[in-house]
């Protein structure tokens, strides 16, 4: 009772909003409270927080030399100009003049040093390391210079360089607080509740377009559903089902978004064991995956059907969904020529968490039509780590893989999925080393084809990225790349 | 003196009321679990509908996301439910009576030990002992939580066992049937046994309801057996996140358990009465 008592109250206010007015007239010292599933386990991007402190932290707190925009490209932040030796090996970054922590420090070249080398360190957690660690020097010959040198040459060293917070060198424990150069500092963090953020007055940039930024987390979807409803928050950062929806889609008061995610549904072979080290044997589970059929029953209308782990936001993105369609017959007959003809049997650990259960018992149901036989195991994600990703102690797994540009991880035999293409991890290498991006461009998107023809995995799906705010709020970021979420440009009217 | 005396029609008329309803939900719930076996609408893994379809002739209750039809997986919950319920009954019937025969014939310290252990163990919820026993094991399964449920209920029998077993074992035919030499699991089984049983079986009843409800907890938790097992708690586990969009994936389920819940505590109170009428007429 008291609850619809609410929600016409929430309805009554809706009406009073005239969406046409909203973009000019806006609060500039409104407090933005954006409703989230993801609460940082600390403060420290290199110290297992979780996707949870890129969201509030990152390009809000903390800055780095270039940004990755929510629209997928990578300009210069904290550099003001670069440049690059003949030989692509050495960088040298000229930095912008007047920034300054929020501490009152100005930033200085040392404090770059010390915040890439944060990232290289023996101890540091981050999911970027590996990818930086072709560097084997950072120098700061002066204030506003530092050179960055490197053992082979690395194209992307622009865009990994955007996951390098800049940090105050001076910062003590920044597990626990703060010290970055972004539009916010930090207010305050209740761990379990929220985190909030305020405006930074000595912001180098543009002021952002509000005064307060607040983190609200909540541990269960309906509960930060019906914060929205109940104008307990204004934006919910991403909606992880399209059920959920539906209190939404058709009410003026709120607004849906889609914006294009880098979050993948795959089924990972161990590409090391029997049977899944035989191609044909993936190329026949490929094609009796209707995945047209299990996108629409997790996600409805929404999501991307996708043929390769490459989303279409990456540079090197191609429509691969026609390599290996949906064909039962065919799958059939690949089978029997790799010697199933009567298929076999195999294991499948699941994470615990939706979607993937259900994904489990969708193909348990396909593949049971070419008689191969799914024992669905139920694990936690904490096994999934260690059984999975570290021990490599599997058959066949569901995850979902939400970075961004990570073809890359095919190119590393290493890697839990064991799959090993001397060819693909040579044009991974090559295009690192590419002298220009069309031609890392070129060398990828071949990566990318080999991969989809090989079906290292079967990639199901593109989840979609949703986000839904209160009709009065504008100015979010759309696309969540990174689980970034950029609050500076956020307006909100009365 | 055995438990075919419980029913006996002379008495109770008036009590017959819950014993015949109980009796009612517990045998649809019987039926449908036997059905099962030999019949279903469709194949429960098979797609054999739209995403989340309503209630129609087709799918009497609708259809999940992956347009399975949810009365069959319903209908083989109802086994489920009943195999886990009298499985893991008897799994603590086992565990349970042979623990508390033992206290009761014990020496005063090993009854004394035993017992405070069973109250340590009783003071445990349920569905936690269940959940540790569950993680202990190495691959959740239909046996995995009947095997658990059965160790967490065994506790609660096994303390019930003692209590009564010792009451009888100071009768006078007891002290009689020991000196004319009767070894001792004769007197179990001649004296000790048929007396409780009346008693035990009241409790079975209980019992049952409650592994019905902690299976259906445990599936809800992902602990239980695992898909394509269709267990009432994973069935509304997974109709949680449409229940806006598809309420009955959620109801549908609920009143199945809430149903057999009731059903075997109406058995259960039923029979208790007829106990107590029988025994009070001694």
């Amino acid at each position: 009772m008291r609850n619809s008592a609410l929600f016409a109250a929430v309805l009554l206010a809706g009406a009073n909003f005239a969406p046409i007015t909203l973009a000019q007239d806006y609060d500039p010292d409104a407090t933005i409270r954006i409703g989230s599933l993801y609460e940082p386990q600390n403060l420290d991007n290199t110290a297992g927080a979780g996707q949870g402190i890129n969201e509030a932290f990152n390009g809000n707190v903390y800055e780095a030399l270039f940004q990755l925009t929510d629209a997928g490209t990578v300009e210069p932040k904290l550099v003001e100009d670069y440049a690059v030796n003949d030989d692509g090996l050495t960088y040298t970054f000229t930095l912008r003049e007047g920034v300054t922590f929020h501490s009152g420090d100005p930033l200085t070249a040392a404090d770059v040093k010390h915040s890439i080398e944060r990232v290289t360190a023996e101890s540091s957690q981050s999911s970027r390391k590996r990818s930086l660690s072709n560097i084997s020097s950072v120098e700061a010959p002066d204030d506003r210079t530092v050179v960055v040198t490197l053992s082979d040459r690395s194209i992307s060293l622009p865009y990994n360089l955007s996951y390098v917070w800049i940090v105050n060198d001076a910062a003590a424990n920044i597990t626990a607080m703060e010290d970055g150069t972004g539009p916010y500092t930090l207010e305050e963090w209740r761990r379990g509740s929220a985190l909030a953020l305020s405006r930074f007055e000595e912001y180098w940039g543009e002021a952002p377009t509000n005064g307060e930024v607040v983190f609200q987390y909540f541990t269960e979807a309906t509960a930060l559903n019906n914060a929205l409803l109940t104008n307990a928050v204004d934006i919910i950062t991403s909606v992880q089902s399209p059920d959920l929806l539906v209190q939404f889609a058709d009410n003026p008061s709120f607004v849906v978004t889609e914006g294009a995610s880098t979050t993948k549904e795959i089924l990972a072979f161990n590409d090391r064991v029997a049977p899944f080290d035989n191609v044909q044997v993936r190329k026949a589970l490929a094609r009796a995956t209707d995945k047209a059929r299990l996108l629409n029953s997790i996600w409805g209308e929404y999501g991307t059907l996708i043929g390769s782990f490459v989303p279409p936001t990456d540079p090197w993105y191609v429509d691969l969904t026609d390599v290996d369609a949906y064909d039962v017959e065919s799958a059939k007959q690949l089978l029997a020529e790799a010697g199933y003809p009567d298929g076999f049997e195999f294991t499948l650990d699941t994470p615990d968490y939706d979607p993937h259960p259900i994904v489990a018992q969708f193909l348990q149901t396909e593949y049971a039509k070419i008689g191969v036989k799914v024992n669905i195991n139920i694990i936690t994600a904490n096994e999934w780590y260690t059984k999975i990703y570290q021990e490599r102690d599997f058959e066949a797994t569901l995850q979902e893989h939400v970075n961004h540009r990570d073809i890359v991880f095919y190119g590393n035999p290493d890697f839990y999925w064991g799959y090993n293409n001397p060819e693909v991890v040579q044009l991974i290498a090559d295009a690192e080393a590419a002298s220009n991006e069309a031609e890392q461009v070129e060398k990828l998107t071949q990566a990318n084809r080999i991969i989809a023809e090989d079906a290292a995995s079967i990639w199901l799906y593109l989840y979609p990225q949703i986000v839904v705010s209160a009709a009065n709020v504008t100015g979010y970021p759309v696309n969540g790349l990174n689980s970034q979420f950029f609050a500076y440009d956020i307006r909100k009217s009365n | 003196m055995t438990i075919t005396q419980v029913g006996s029609p002379s008495r109770g008329r008036r009590h017959s009321v819950a014993l015949r309803a109980g009796a009612l939900l517990v045998g649809m719930h019987v039926f449908v679990g036997l059905l099962t076996l030999v019949w279903l609408p469709y194949d429960p893994n098979a797609f054999t509908g739209g995403r989340l379809e309503g209630a129609s002739l087709q799918h009497m209750v609708g259809t999940d996301r992956l347009g399975r039809d949810l009365f069959t997986q319903l209908m083989i919950g109802s086994r489920i439910a009943l195999q886990v319920g009298t499985g893991a009954v008897a799994v603590g019937a086992f565990i349970g009576v042979t623990l508390g025969i033992l206290a009761a014939f014990a020496s005063k310290w090993l009854d004394d030990a035993l017992a405070a252990t069973l109250d340590i163990l009783i003071a445990f919820p349920t569905l936690l002992i269940a959940m540790l026993v569950v993680a202990a094991s190495d691959q959740a399964s239909l046996w995995s939580a009947i095997l658990a449920l059965g160790i967490a209920l065994s506790a609660i029998v096994a303390r019930l066992t003692r209590i009564l077993a010792k009451r009888v074992l100071v009768m006078d035919y007891i002290t009689a049937a020991r000196t004319s030499g009767s070894s001792w699991p004769k007197i179990v089984f001649i004296h000790v046994l048929p007396n409780i049983w009346p008693t035990l079986s009241v409790n079975f009843a209980l019992q049952f309801g409650l592994a019905v409800i902690a299976e259906a907890s445990l599936s809800y938790l992902g602990l239980g057996a695992p898909p394509p097992n269709a267990s009432w708690g994973r069935i509304l586990q997974e109709a949680q996140g449409t229940v806006y969009t598809a309420p009955l994936g959620a109801i549908a389920p609920g009143i199945a358990l809430v149903s057999l819940a009731i059903g075997v505590n109406l058995l259960a109170d039923g029979l208790r009465e007829r106990v107590d009428d029988r025994l009070g007429d001694r």
